[in-house]
């Protein structure tokens, strides 16, 4: 199918054009540049200081990549936390979303202090559960040591499988408040008119949430969707400062990984063959989220 | 425009970097060298009332503080003029040239006033690049009182470690005490103390012969005992495996741990006025495996000073750095702080005899192993790194001690061959 532009279209589409261009040279800049120099590092060997030059080493560092066992437990610690931190954001935002969207007292002080873990940077806030999780000084093993559930202390963030509990636990505390904050704006657009024909129809509340709440905001939730699977699919400030990866490399995401290649072993080229893999992957997640998006319009 | 002198204001903020020709940048942190840092630029500044030195108080755990330096260097960022690095990062730092040579700086006479085995650490091309500051080890800090209390004796095994430990232990009954920590998260201090056990019982990174043979069964022993003392005995608690050097002398010094092993520095905090453990402790070297009491088990470290090659003021820098590292300085450290010159000359002074507990470090840097950075050069990061996994492995019993060291050689072999 093709489509028909009138001069008048045309004049308005160069208009529209010229005032985007400004901001598509900025992300050209900032966004393009790097992911096509991370492309040509992956493919290269170099060396940081420029005193020799890149050189073509075809799939060199991706067949190592292939053979890296720490790559690919990074890559399946990365997707083990996203598929378990997205969903309880996602229950846990569209909860907070409806409470929020009630009319109650307080209700301006409630939204405040459910956008208060967003709103710190997460180092920060990473820093300050690091202190709560500590074996030896920290609140959750007082707690559980004085009330008697625990006779020693619990190693949180010194276990496998409680390191990646803790992990996910922070994230679900500090993201599902952005979850809600998306969803919410979906429900305030819903029109008050469907809830009272459903009433009129004699629905429950629980009905209503299925039939009107939930069916509307799917365009809200795929978007909070895509935006926090990206998010989870890079994390690194949180393993960074919460486990430093560990204990061993049970929380190493793959940011993290490249992070240590890059930084660690000053190893550019193998890093940036991570990093492009992380690149497809996240592509791949986004494409697949649009692609249903639109299937279902 | 209010905003676009604002943001004209920001940019041209980031700019114009202040050029006034006599400012240094010093990074060095501020626990390593303790007070030494503040005397020593207190009486600079008197000396020199028209520079300015701006201290850069960089992180004490040393992988934080190289990854801030290979992000400064690499871009080759003009400070810090001077800065403190690590003796295993020396040799490295220097080929990739990230050091300023400094036989054309400083005299022939003031290079060769300084240990001539330590200033090999950081000699690339028959150049020197930097000049060691101080020299430390990690030491085997104890509870007089406990042992006092159980009616012990000062434990120089491993296997007396742990028997004290588990009677101390039995007798204190409290989860929350605590009878062997140290440094074993997964950092450079893990690798230091798998140094220690391994050349206690014997082992060592190498064979007689030179060859690596970090599966070598004294070492498999060595390190066995490690994950049993840590497993099997419960002779040190879980969070170990999380500790830095300033938690595991935390818990150590609010009395929750009967034996300590870290570096020197820990002396200063625990016997300061405020410290609870203050009359209550002393120290020895680091313990051995019954049979090798001649084995060299203290892990031997130190820290250099360097100047930054694209530093727009490498001669002042270089003035800076004598002063900084010169006797007179180094011999106020050495008596009001207990560090360790690396000044042959100092130790002579008739004023060292009163540093006690200085020579009491200086006897256990007799037993001294060094990590093998002059082995590995510039390959040195990765293989500290190989070893702090496999260890780490091996302590979480992820992998056997067999599995875990066998998997270290094989990708150790791997890194040096490339």
């Amino acid at each position: 199918m093709t489509v028909r532009y009138s001069r008048l279209d045309q004049r308005r589409q160069a208009v529209a054009f010229g005032f985007v261009s400004p901001t598509l040279l900025v992300i050209t800049l900032i966004l393009v540049y790097p992911i096509l120099q991370s492309i040509v590092l992956s493919f290269g060997d170099s060396s940081i200081d420029g005193s020799e030059p890149w050189r073509f080493v075809g799939l060199k560092h991706y067949a190592t990549l292939a053979q890296d066992s720490r790559f690919w437990n990074s890559l399946w610690v990365t997707l083990t936390f996203t598929a378990l931190s997205i969903p309880l954001e996602l229950i846990l935002g569209i909860a907070l979303a409806v409470l929020m969207n009630e009319h109650f007292r307080g209700k301006g002080l409630a939204r405040l202090a459910v956008l208060f873990p967003w709103a710190l940077p997460t180092a920060l806030n990473t820093l300050m559960w690091r202190w709560m999780y500590n074996t030896d000084y920290g609140l959750f093993n007082a707690v559980a040591l004085q009330s008697g559930l625990a006779d020693r202390p619990i190693n949180w963030l010194g276990d496998e499988t409680l390191a990646m509990m803790s992990m996910v636990i922070v994230s679900v505390w500090k993201t599902s408040s952005f979850m809600a904050l998306i969803i919410l704006a979906g429900l305030q657009s819903i029109p008050r008119e469907l809830y009272e024909a459903g009433r009129m129809d004699g629905m429950s509340r629980w009905q209503e949430f299925r039939e009107i709440t939930l069916p509307l905001l799917r365009g809200p939730i795929m978007v909070a969707l895509i935006v926090r699977s990206m998010d989870a699919l890079r994390t690194f400030e949180l393993p960074f400062n919460l486990t430093d990866g560990g204990p061993v490399t049970a929380t190493e995401s793959l940011s993290l990984y490249a992070y240590k290649v890059i930084f660690d072993f000053i190893d550019f080229n193998f890093g940036a063959s991570i990093v492009v893999v992380q690149f497809l992957v996240i592509f791949a997640m986004s494409l697949l989220y649009i692609v249903t998006l639109q299937k279902k319009d | 425009m209010k905003l676009k002198s604002l943001a004209l204001a920001t940019a041209a903020a980031m700019i114009a970097v202040p050029a006034i020709a006599e400012d240094l940048v010093l990074s060095i942190g501020s626990r390593g060298y303790g007070p030494a840092v503040e005397r020593n630029l207190a009486r600079y500044a008197e000396a020199n009332p028209d520079i300015n030195i701006e201290w850069n108080k960089v992180s004490d755990v040393p992988g934080e503080t190289r990854k801030l330096y290979v992000t400064g260097l690499t871009a080759k960022s003009p400070t810090p003029d001077v800065y403190a690095l690590d003796v295993i990062w020396a040799g490295e730092f220097a080929q990739r040239g990230w050091l300023e040579p400094l036989n054309g700086l400083l005299s022939d006479e003031t290079i060769a006033t300084f240990n001539p085995s330590l200033l090999s650490a950081s000699t690339v091309d028959g150049e020197v690049h930097a000049l060691p500051l101080y020299a430390d080890g990690i030491h085997f800090f104890y509870r007089t009182d406990l042992l006092e209390k159980y009616g012990l004796d000062v434990p120089q095994t491993w296997e007396e470690v742990l028997a004290a430990s588990e009677v101390i232990a039995d007798g204190e009954k409290n989860p929350q005490f605590y009878g062997f920590v140290s440094m074993w998260a997964k950092i450079e201090g893990l690798f230091m103390n798998w140094l220690a056990f391994v050349n206690g019982n014997g082992g060592g990174m190498f064979d007689a012969d030179g060859n690596l043979a970090v599966n070598q069964p004294a070492n498999i022993e060595a390190t066995q005992f490690m994950v049993d003392l840590l497993n099997e005995h419960r002779a040190a608690p879980d969070s170990i495996l999380n500790m830095k050097p300033d938690d595991a002398r935390t818990l150590f010094q609010q009395g929750r741990a009967a034996f300590l092993m870290v570096q020197d520095f820990v002396y200063a905090p625990l016997s300061a006025d405020d410290s609870p453990v203050a009359d209550k402790f002393d120290f020895t070297r680091v313990p051995y495996f019954e049979g090798h009491a001649d084995a060299n088990s203290t892990t031997m470290g130190g820290w250099f000073l360097g100047i930054n090659p694209n530093s727009e003021n490498k001669e002042t820098a270089a003035k800076f750095l004598e002063f900084f590292t010169a006797y007179d300085q180094q011999l106020a450290a050495a008596i009001d702080d207990n560090r360790a010159p690396t000044i042959p000359a100092v130790y002579e002074n008739p004023d060292m005899a009163g540093a006690e507990v200085l020579a009491k470090f200086g006897s256990n840097y007799d037993f001294g192993v060094v990590r093998p950075s002059a082995e590995t050069g510039s390959k040195y990061p990765k293989v500290s790194e190989i070893m702090q996994l496999e260890i780490t492995n091996a302590l979480h019993q992820q992998k056997t001690v067999e599995e875990a060291l066998n998997d270290a050689q094989t990708q150790i072999e791997a890194v040096l061959a490339e």
